[in-house]
């Protein structure tokens, strides 16, 4: 902040400038003595003082003789798994959002059943999956049970972005294609499609995200092989290393990596359709 | 542009009903438009105009009624097949595609090669000078510009009706002029239909062959310009397009084709009537253009002193550069204003609150059908220059 305005800023600008303050520590504060421990000297332990600075817990990680268990392929499955739901979920809210735009009998009853689902208590939507699986005699599998129960709640977000995201566009980009000659399918891929990609985006990022840590609606629906966050809710009770900590910051940065990459492309095709210094 | 367009563009709206649910945007409408002309549908909001247009443009069906473009009926065949073109209200260009192939989209749907579209694409471009502009992306360009764009794309497949919805409502005063002379320019150049929706009475008579005066759903006046301009069939029509006043009265007695009529306020007038009689005591309207009027100061005139005549008090005094335009308070509920050529005003001004006394001459009256509508257009007044 400029220093010599500082004598003209209202009393209330520092009141709400603390208060964000406030707010960001509350957001991040407890992440970041995660992130601090994450870097324990080798001989250190789980809680503070730092024992000198070393990486040494990250080497722990991916080290196979260490207790910390199968946390690569678990690490692996959740990105699979948010591939997954986020492209399931982008594929139904996508469509189901453009047919919504035309109201049809009881399609106002429909989205708020769907909406409404949000609000069921995550772990019994998996026992109740998990029971549904062994009455018909399925295995249960972090590809097929866990996948269901992890788009029961990434399914209601995403028509929710495509609401959103609908609401705002001008059905006359339609019009004017079909007016030009293109079918519904050339209208489509031509026009709709490219104009809502940055509404699409979003849902993915939202679909991954949401699968990336769920934990109450996969617990019991994963099967024998677990998705990152379990592993993690079990090293918490037998991990007693600071590469607990280390997981915690990689995890991190592969969310931040996934945001960033959204968020960037995102704003990469609005300043172009704005208008950048293109020519 | 030198490909034929295709085909003829002779337009018309047979009995053409829409409703929506419980609304009838367009209630049993007839309307003939002939190829090549320039048509201009007016009216207030909500009267039907994008409705009409729509369905001329295949992007809605009427719930009954026939629409038939150069002679055979269109209803349910698609904006392609109909040989029709629309430019939207915002242009809708689309917002990701630079502006070439915003023009050369429609040849894209069609499977025409790249070559062969930008090719055609610059035809156009050069047509409404943007060529320069070819590689830009829509949100790049200024309203104008973004215009001629538009233009562009819808020109592309020759259709031989274009039509467009409130065309220059999204430009600034100088750039609706200007860009108005423009569309007029490429429709005579290409020589098919146009139909211009507008809100605007001056945009509709300074480019239209065809002015159709709308209402509710329904055509209050189709006519051409100058005719809807110097001879309203309605009071809806002389009030909607300003530039006349409208007089109202009982009938005394007819003699020698001219109706006397006396308002309430006690002038009198005489109406041209022609061959009808109407009976004593029939209510009659007529019109005066505003710049047929002569206004002295006098104190002294009573009403009914004089034949076609009033005394009123000045309201409003707007000097208009060529003319002045003066309101008057004839403590009727119409509005009465005086056009003055401004030597004449000049010479003698006269002044708010003076008294003074409107004269006309009878023959310069022009009868109307009905007061029909003249409620729901209470903010009559706009000014149309005169030429
Ligand atoms: N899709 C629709 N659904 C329901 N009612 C509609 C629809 N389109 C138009 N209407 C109604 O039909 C009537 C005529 O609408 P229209 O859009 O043709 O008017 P307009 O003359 O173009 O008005 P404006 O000058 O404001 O654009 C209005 O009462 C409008 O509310
Ligand atoms: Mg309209």
């Amino acid at each position: 902040m400029a220093m010599h305005d500082s004598g003209k800023r209202p009393w209330t600008f520092w009141f709400f400038a603390a208060f964000f303050v406030l707010f960001v520590i509350f957001l991040y504060g407890p992440m970041f003595v995660v992130y601090l421990l994450s870097f324990q000297g080798e001989g250190g332990g789980l809680t503070f003082p730092m024992n000198g600075v070393s990486t040494h817990w990250f080497g722990e990680l991916v080290n196979p003789e260490s207790r910390s268990g199968d946390i690569a392929s678990s690490f692996q499955r959740s990105l699979g798994l948010g591939a997954m739901v986020a492209a399931i979920t982008v594929f139904l809210s996508v469509a189901a959002g453009l047919g919504f735009r035309r109201r049809f009998l009881g399609s106002g009853v429909l989205f708020y059943i769907a909406i409404a689902s949000l609000i069921m208590p995550g772990l019994f939507v998996g026992l109740g999956v998990n029971v549904f699986f062994s009455v018909l005699g399925w295995e249960p599998d972090w590809t097929t049970s866990g996948l269901g129960s992890q788009l029961t709640w990434t399914l209601p977000f995403g028509l929710l972005i495509m609401f959103a995201v609908l609401g705002r566009f001008n059905r006359s980009y339609e019009e004017a294609a079909t007016d030009l000659g293109a079918t519904p399918w050339q209208r489509l891929r031509e026009v709709t499609l490219p104009i809502l990609l940055p509404g699409i985006i979003g849902v993915a990022l939202f679909g991954f995200t949401l699968s990336y840590d769920e934990f109450p609606r996969t617990v019991l629906t994963s099967g024998t092989e677990n998705t990152l966050p379990i592993t993690i809710w079990a090293m918490t009770t037998n991990v007693t290393s600071p590469a607990l900590y280390a997981l915690g910051t990689v995890t991190t940065l592969v969310s931040f990596a996934v945001v960033g990459t959204a968020l960037g492309s995102i704003a990469l095709i609005s300043r172009r359709r704005r208008g950048g210094d293109s020519t | 542009m030198n490909a034929p367009t295709n085909g003829n563009g002779r337009i018309e709206v047979m009995n053409v009903t829409k409703k929506f649910r419980d609304t009838t945007a367009v209630a049993n409408l007839s309307l003939n438009i002939d190829h090549g002309s320039y048509c201009c549908l007016l009216g207030p909001s909500g009267c039907g105009k994008t409705t009409i247009l729509r369905m001329i443009a295949g992007h809605e069906s009427p719930s009954s009624g026939d629409v038939r473009i150069g002679g055979q009926s269109v209803v349910g065949l698609d904006p392609v097949q109909r040989g029709t073109a629309m430019m939207f209200q915002s242009y809708a260009l689309f917002p990701h595609r630079s502006v070439i192939e915003n023009v050369g989209f429609a040849l894209k749907m069609r499977g025409a090669s790249k070559d062969e579209r930008n090719g055609k694409a610059r035809e156009l471009l050069q047509k409404v000078h943007m060529e320069k502009f070819a590689n830009r992306l829509p949100a790049e360009l200024s309203g104008g510009q973004q215009q001629r764009v538009a233009l562009a794309r819808a020109l592309i497949t020759n259709p031989r009706v274009l039509l467009l919805d409130e065309p220059l409502s999204a430009l600034d005063e100088y750039l609706r002029l200007r860009m108005r002379g423009e569309l007029r320019r490429v429709q005579k150049e290409l020589g098919i239909t146009f139909i211009h929706v507008t809100h605007t009475q001056l945009e509709a008579i300074a480019v239209a062959d065809v002015v159709v005066v709308m209402t509710q759903g329904r055509i209050e006046q189709a006519a051409t310009a100058r005719d809807i301009y110097t001879a309203p069939r309605s009071a809806y029509v002389a009030r909607f397009i300003g530039g006349q006043n409208v007089l109202t009265g009982v009938v005394e007695g007819v003699a020698g084709g001219l109706a006397t009529v006396r308002n309430a306020e006690g002038a009198r007038a005489q109406f041209p009537v022609d061959k009808a009689n109407p009976a004593k005591g029939a209510s009659l309207f007529a019109a005066i253009r505003r710049d047929r009027i002569h206004l002295t100061r006098n104190s002294t005139y009573r009403n009914g002193d004089e034949l076609n005549a009033a005394v009123g008090i000045v309201h409003a005094i707007e000097n208009q550069g060529t003319y002045v335009k003066v309101t008057l308070d004839l403590t009727t509920e119409e509005e009465f204003v005086a056009y003055m050529p401004d030597g004449e005003y000049f010479r003698d001004p006269i002044d708010i609150g003076d008294r003074v006394v409107a004269r006309w001459d009878a023959q310069n009256l022009h009868l109307l059908e009905d007061a029909s509508g003249g409620q729901q257009f209470a903010a009559a007044d706009k000014d149309v220059a005169l030429m």
